[in-house]
């Protein structure tokens, strides 16, 4: 069982921080004053988020200490999703990234506030709230871009056609899930992959956008077994320039 | 993080000439007078609105131009604990500078003049910003002593007369607070850490020092008088005494961990007044004027980031919704 | 360009043109007001730019409402907001002065004291 779960802490933990990581480089440069300020503090949001899970795995598991999971571990040990690794882009990608991934946060939390593992369940509880914004303003944003001039509502669809088989790849389920299911953790990845089309296909919809086919053959996995795109390295090494100069330090 | 209260030589000459209706200029001074505050619906001469913009805006760009030489580490902060600071500390420059904007639209200039006017040059911000961050050592020291120096230009600008401003400065001094307390954090760790660590840390503080004493601009001899900037309480200090007090304040704290400062001649006289060695003036003229070592790049990545996100606000404009001057 | 900044350095400025970078077309603003705690008053602490009450509210709140605590925000376009015009100020000049308003202007502490001195005498 521990295996499981510590394999379910590592997915979410390691897809916050560089899904937060990415978005962090909006931070200055973004479209208007009041939106930079908003994405910035998702971004912190889900560093946070990384954090608490590394914490647990470090306080109840005995791995190593936050800051060591997240800035010292090699590319092929993370599990997050490769959706999540993909550079920022343009604004209409991450902004339909940030859409795209909050909803399955939302439901992936939500689904754990009923779980039989009881630090799980109350961090869920705890930041449910803060995930809930995170999905209003990227059904917010999606609804007025999708709708707005010509030129926003082709970006954002081209923009969701490319991230869609990415997103997908989310929900990449792997040995542990059925024990996860069966011991009352997590209801599994599948079920979350229902409700997340449930529940981003009439906001879409609502948009005026189209709801990419689903072909099966070209959702992206492997984030959760350890492959990764080309663009996770270069990321985790620009996150560790600064120690690398000095690794006795402490920063 | 910078309301520059320096006068052009035009300027001064101009707002020394401007005539106003008298009874109404007589009844706007003796409010300012009287420690009563201006509101953005009030009557004001020509000359008040024009320079407040001129140092409001000033200041809002200094914040958005600002979060660029610390966002240079935002990639690669050390742990979650600086990370998790830096991002919060660069979003609060940027939550500067809607505040700053805010208040200067309040006087009838937009938002969208304001940053076309940063990009075409017709408008400044801080030089201090114009100079890079080459280590993480920079943004410990930017973190505690630019913002140092900002905070004593604020608190000072934030009794000033104009309502909309000095609500926003209040806002941001609170904040600001918190940037100097993790810059400071930032700056203890690296001196009281390895020998790199201090290393990066003194050559920093080395680079940063001459930037820093030409952070409130030239010394009060070399610097366009305005009574009425005083008299309408829009400069409320003189460029040297805030100098003074933003190096009382903080060398000690820098020498306390055995870091120098590359000046021989500094030193706090018997008088309470702070002696050191010329900063270069001249330097300051050519970086203000468009030479200094990042001046190019700070303007093309406002622009870019102008103009990638154009698509952006002009999706989200309903051109039958009209724009007013907001309130407050 | 070459910047110390890696994030600078992903930036594709080829697309960047020449020309002004703001068409002179504005978002409306909004007027937001925070209340911190129930039962509290809700205060007017600045403006959004936005173009919907929905997206100002969400914008509103990393604004206003990212330190802190906060209940609620309310947010009102700027242009549906009524003021008095600031040289009728005047009409409120008095108002200080209208005593009889006040509760510190009803004392009888004094007359109490007063005929309780003579009730005394009396007796």
């Amino acid at each position: 069982m521990s295996n499981a779960l510590k394999n379910l802490l590592y997915k979410m933990a390691d897809d916050a921080l560089v899904i937060g990581h990415r978005n962090s480089e909006w931070t200055g440069i973004g479209p208007m004053l009041e939106e930079d300020l908003a994405f910035s503090s998702m971004a912190q949001d889900k560093i946070g988020h990384a954090q608490a899970l590394y914490s647990i795995l470090n306080t109840l598991f005995g791995e190593a200490d936050p800051d060591t999971l997240a800035f010292k571990r090699q590319e092929k040990d993370l599990k997050s999703c490769q959706f999540v690794e993909l550079p920022i882009g343009e604004y209409d990608f991450s902004i339909v990234r940030q859409f795209l991934f909050d909803h399955a946060e939302l439901l992936r939390y939500d689904m754990l506030t009923q779980s039989s593992f009881q630090p799980l369940a109350q961090l869920a509880k705890k930041v449910k709230g803060e995930i809930k914004y995170h999905v209003m303003h990227g059904d917010t944003f999606v609804k007025q871009l999708g709708n707005g001039s010509e030129e926003s509502k082709a970006r954002m669809q081209s923009a969701l056609n490319y991230a869609w088989p990415y997103a997908l790849g989310i929900f990449e389920k792997d040995e542990t899930d059925a024990e996860l299911i069966s011991e009352g953790v997590f209801a599994g990845e599948d079920e979350l992959k229902t409700r997340w089309l449930q529940k981003v296909t009439p906001v879409i919809e609502a948009a005026g956008l189209k709801v990419p086919a689903t072909d099966e053959t070209k959702i992206v996995y492997g984030g959760r077994k350890g492959f990764h795109s080309e663009y996770l390295k270069p990321m985790l090494e620009e996150m560790t320039e600064v120690t690398r100069t000095d690794i006795d330090a402490e920063w | 993080m910078y309301g520059s209260t320096n006068l052009s030589e035009e300027d001064a000459k101009r707002m020394n000439t401007t005539v106003e209706d008298p009874e109404k200029l007589e009844a706007f001074e003796s409010r300012i007078a009287r420690g009563e505050k201006i509101e953005p619906q009030d009557w004001m001469p020509v000359e008040y609105r024009k320079q407040l913009i001129r140092m409001i805006e000033q200041h809002a760009h200094s914040e958005i131009v600002g979060a660029l030489p610390e966002g240079t580490w935002i990639t690669r902060a050390p742990n979650f604990r600086r990370k998790l600071a830096l991002i919060a500390k660069v979003q609060d420059e940027i939550g500067h500078g809607q505040l700053l904007y805010s208040a200067a639209e309040t006087l009838g200039k937009t938002r969208e003049q304001m940053l076309n006017d940063l990009i075409n040059g017709k408008s400044k911000y801080s030089n201090v910003f114009n100079y890079p961050a080459y280590t993480w050592a920079d943004i410990a020291v930017i973190g505690f002593l630019v913002d140092g120096a900002a905070i004593v230009n604020q608190v000072i600008n934030s009794k000033g007369s104009y309502g909309p401003y000095c609500r926003a400065l209040e806002r941001i001094c609170y904040e600001e607070s918190f940037h100097l307390k993790q810059g400071h954090d930032n700056v203890v760790y690296l001196a009281t850490g390895t020998k790199h660590q201090r290393a990066i840390l003194q050559d920093a503080i080395n680079r940063w020092y001459r930037p820093l004493l030409h952070f409130f601009g030239p010394t009060d001899k070399q610097s366009a008088h305005s009574e009425k900037l005083m008299k309408w309480k829009i400069k409320l200090a003189s460029n040297d005494d805030m100098r003074n007090q933003f190096l009382d304040q903080y060398v000690p704290k820098i020498w306390e961990l055995d870091i120098t400062f590359p000046d021989p001649n500094l030193r706090k006289n018997n008088d309470g007044i702070w002696e050191f060695s010329d900063p270069d003036w001249d330097e300051f003229k050519r970086v203000i004027n468009g030479d200094g070592p990042c001046n190019a790049e700070r303007i093309a990545v406002r622009k870019f980031a102008e103009e990638a996100g154009r698509w952006v606000r002009q999706a989200l404009i309903n051109p039958s919704e009209k724009y007013q001057v907001p309130l407050a | 360009m070459s910047s110390l900044d890696p994030r600078v350095n992903r930036l594709d400025f080829k697309k960047i043109t020449d020309g002004e970078t703001h068409t002179n077309s504005h978002l409306i603003t909004w007027e937001v007001f925070h209340q911190d705690k129930r039962g509290k008053q809700v205060i007017h602490v600045g403006i959004v730019h936005a173009p919907t009450p929905d997206m100002a509210l969400i914008l509103a709140k990393e604004q206003y409402a990212r330190r802190g605590k906060t209940t609620n925000l309310w947010v009102t376009k700027t242009s549906d907001v009524y003021t008095f015009a600031t040289e009728d100020e005047d009409i409120f000049e008095t108002t200080p002065e209208k005593h009889f308003r006040d509760p510190a202007y009803y004392k009888v502490r004094d007359r109490i004291e007063k005929f309780q001195k003579q009730q005394k005498q009396t007796v």
